[in-house]
């Protein structure tokens, strides 16, 4: 690329932000970046670079649940407990973006209620939702109380995305499909639903990963069997070994995996829309 | 479901809130004919559309369409199709489905819905195009499978909402003389929504002129614009002065009338509707209005009547005439279309001193605000028009 000529000069904003860019991206990636190389540690490597050797027995390690604690089985029901909250995620900020387009009595009062339960501390929703368990003589559990919990962090943000998408709904395609003679089921099937489909898609990946993630909300709420960011927190205490960072390599991996999944789906979605050729019996 | 695209709006009111947007509207149109409802915005006029389409329910009154009421029914029940002002075109389906979507919904065969929607997409020359998704479509393009999409429902009556305000000027001609075609072609009601003069006049056999949610004046194209019942249509529809002035004689057929500054205008009409010292309006087509430069050193004011002088102000040339802007101190701006070659001939320039001169045949009398004294016979008929012409 030619430079430009002197009029052209860059501003000096631009190297502060390119600095400041530069600065953020080395220390989210750097550390990261520093743990997946001492995941592959030798098998007589410690925690701290050098490496001695190349090996993946720490990956190994990890699932032999004697010596790590219950990382195969707080994956699992982290990955479940994910694809629920995705699912009443979905469903329930669908319905619930629809139902705000018309207004309600209360509308507004029962929008901010949603919408405060995204500032209360986490630890302490989680806190009252165990304390209610008790009370009411219920045993926690992953899939109960702390897919209640949070729930309480989904969909208030799935609630959010839905009202970003819907602001850029056109009524009239409702209108038209009425118009064309469908019912209204049939007008959601085959017009709402499809338009806002990407959409949906966001809502599902941030429904997905904020799951995944969950801590605060969790921990006093998931009753004997942990989910995977508790799990590697309890491993934090007791492991001093590499199989700390295979932990975090292959945790990242789910991460990726799951986004490629939602960009590849959203890609599919729109090659198909692009590719879609008529009945070959009126093309001549 | 008779096949009668004949509608009646009866005592039609229709609020939103508090806001009146159609009050107590009466209208009946013909099956078969080609109306155009026309008033700038926020008048009522796609209130109105909707109403019939069944897109919104009265507040008071009836919508009956081929005789029978239809609130509280849905489009397709009605036989209505309605084509919206951003066309709505579904896009995540192909111009194909789009235009199948209507026998998709009704349960039809995959192959057999895609033959017809072929067939009628044929029709508008949008064949080539099929497996095109709407947002790959020019404008015009996008109209046509609006239309068709409506088309293929088999309506009787069809609802076009500004169809061709997002056109430019070029197709919009174009559409225009192709919509008026097809309703000819189908013999089916068209109810056309427009902001613009000419293009209701130019397409539609009937105009109604709203104001306020009421409508100002129905009938057919020629009268709106040559008869206007008030000053509101008249300025409306442009191409009329308007003057105002008091009655000071009224015998054989001829009145006198007299402005504030005292130029008089004589005035032919009946003379039982109208008395001495009425206050009227009158309007006078700004093609029937002469121009001739003043001579100079005459006095400012013409002396005979339906002679105002003035100084030009602004001129603009149009092509066949030239649109010439006279300025009088006191009074509204009088406006004249000359023919381009009287105009050429007599040299006129801005600041020129000039009297504007008319027929008294050609003065228009209009109802006042005040529902005073006019010289139609139209004073005691609700507003509405009940049409008897025969559908075309």
């Amino acid at each position: 690329m030619q430079l430009r000529h002197g009029t052209d000069k860059r501003p000096w904003t631009f190297y502060v932000l390119a600095a400041f860019f530069t600065l953020f991206v080395s220390f989210l990636y750097g550390p990261m970046c520093a743990i997946y190389l001492l995941s592959f540690q030798g098998p007589n490597g410690g925690l701290t670079f050098p490496m001695h050797g190349v090996s993946l027995q720490w990956f190994a390690a990890l699932f032999a649940q004697h010596r790590t604690g219950d990382f195969a089985g707080s994956f699992l029901r982290s990955i479940l407990l994910a694809v629920l909250v995705l699912g009443i995620t979905v469903a329930l900020s669908v319905m619930a973006g629809l139902a705000f387009r018309r207004r309600f009595v209360g509308a507004t009062l029962v929008f901010y209620l949603a919408i405060a339960s995204l500032i209360m501390p986490g630890l302490l929703v989680g806190l009252g939702i165990g304390l209610m368990c008790q009370l009411v003589g219920l045993q926690p559990a992953w899939y109960t109380s702390a897919l209640g919990a949070q729930l309480t962090w989904t969909l208030p943000f799935g609630l959010l995305i839905m009202f970003a998408v819907l602001s850029r709904f056109n009524r009239f395609y409702e209108e038209a499909a009425r118009d064309l003679g469908a019912s209204a089921w049939q007008t959601f099937a085959h017009v709402v639903l499809p338009i806002l489909l990407p959409g949906i898609i966001a809502v599902a990946l941030f429904g997905f990963t904020l799951s995944y993630d969950e801590f605060a909300r969790t921990l006093l709420t998931v009753g004997p069997s942990n989910t995977l960011p508790l799990e590697i927190w309890a491993m934090t205490t007791n492991i001093t070994s590499p199989a700390l960072y295979a932990l975090g390599t292959l945790t990242t991996v789910v991460s990726f995996v799951v986004i490629a999944a939602a960009l590849t789906a959203l890609a599919v979605l729109q090659h198909r829309r692009a590719q879609r050729r008529p009945h070959a019996a009126v093309t001549r | 479901m008779t096949q009668s695209g004949d509608i009646a709006l009866v005592n039609v009111t229709k609020r939103f809130g508090t806001t009146v947007a159609v009050e107590n509207l009466n209208l009946h149109l013909p099956h078969g004919s080609y109306c155009c409802l026309l008033g700038p915005s926020g008048c009522g006029k796609t209130t109105i559309l909707r109403l019939i389409a069944g897109h919104e329910t009265p507040t008071a009154g009836d919508v009956r369409i081929g005789g029978a009421s239809v609130v509280g029914l849905p489009p397709v029940q009605r036989g209505t199709a309605m084509m919206f002002q951003n066309y709505a075109l579904f896009p995540h389906l192909t111009v194909l489905d789009n235009v199948a979507f209507h026998l998709k919904m009704r349960g039809v065969g995959k192959t057999e819905r895609r033959r017809r929607a072929y067939d009628m997409l044929t029709r508008v020359q949008l064949d080539p195009f099929v497996a095109r998704m709407p947002a790959q479509l020019s404008g015009g393009q996008q109209q046509r499978v609006a239309l068709a999409r409506a088309l293929i429902t088999n309506p009787r009556v069809l609802l076009l909402d500004e169809p061709l305000s997002a056109l430019d000027e070029f197709l919009r001609l174009q559409m225009r003389g192709e919509l008026r075609r097809l309703q000819q072609e189908l013999g089916i009601t068209f109810i056309h929504v427009t902001h613009t003069q000419l293009e209701a006049i130019a397409v539609a056999e009937i105009v109604v002129v709203m104001d306020q949610g009421r409508i100002a004046q129905a009938g057919p194209d020629p009268e709106i614009y040559t008869l206007p019942r008030n000053a509101y249509v008249a300025r409306f529809m442009g191409g009329h002065n308007v003057l105002n002035g008091t009655v000071t004689a009224a015998t054989h057929g001829m009145a006198t009338l007299a402005s504030a500054s005292g130029e008089r205008y004589a005035v032919l009409l009946p003379p039982q509707t109208i008395t001495v010292d009425d206050a009227v309006c009158c309007s006078i087509r700004r093609d029937r209005i002469a121009v001739t430069k003043a001579p100079p050193g005459q006095a400012a004011r013409p002396t005979e009547p339906n002679a105002i002088g003035g100084t030009v102000h602004a001129i603009e040339y149009q092509g066949a005439y030239v649109k010439v802007t006279i300025q009088r101190p006191g009074h509204e701006d009088i406006v004249a279309h000359v023919a381009d070659s009287d105009f050429f001939t007599q040299h006129l320039d801005i600041g020129n001193r000039v009297v504007a001169r008319w027929a008294a045949e050609d003065v228009h009398l209009l109802e006042t605000e005040h529902g005073c004294k006019t010289g139609r016979a139209v004073v005691d008929q609700p507003y509405g028009w009940a049409c008897d012409m025969p559908a075309m």
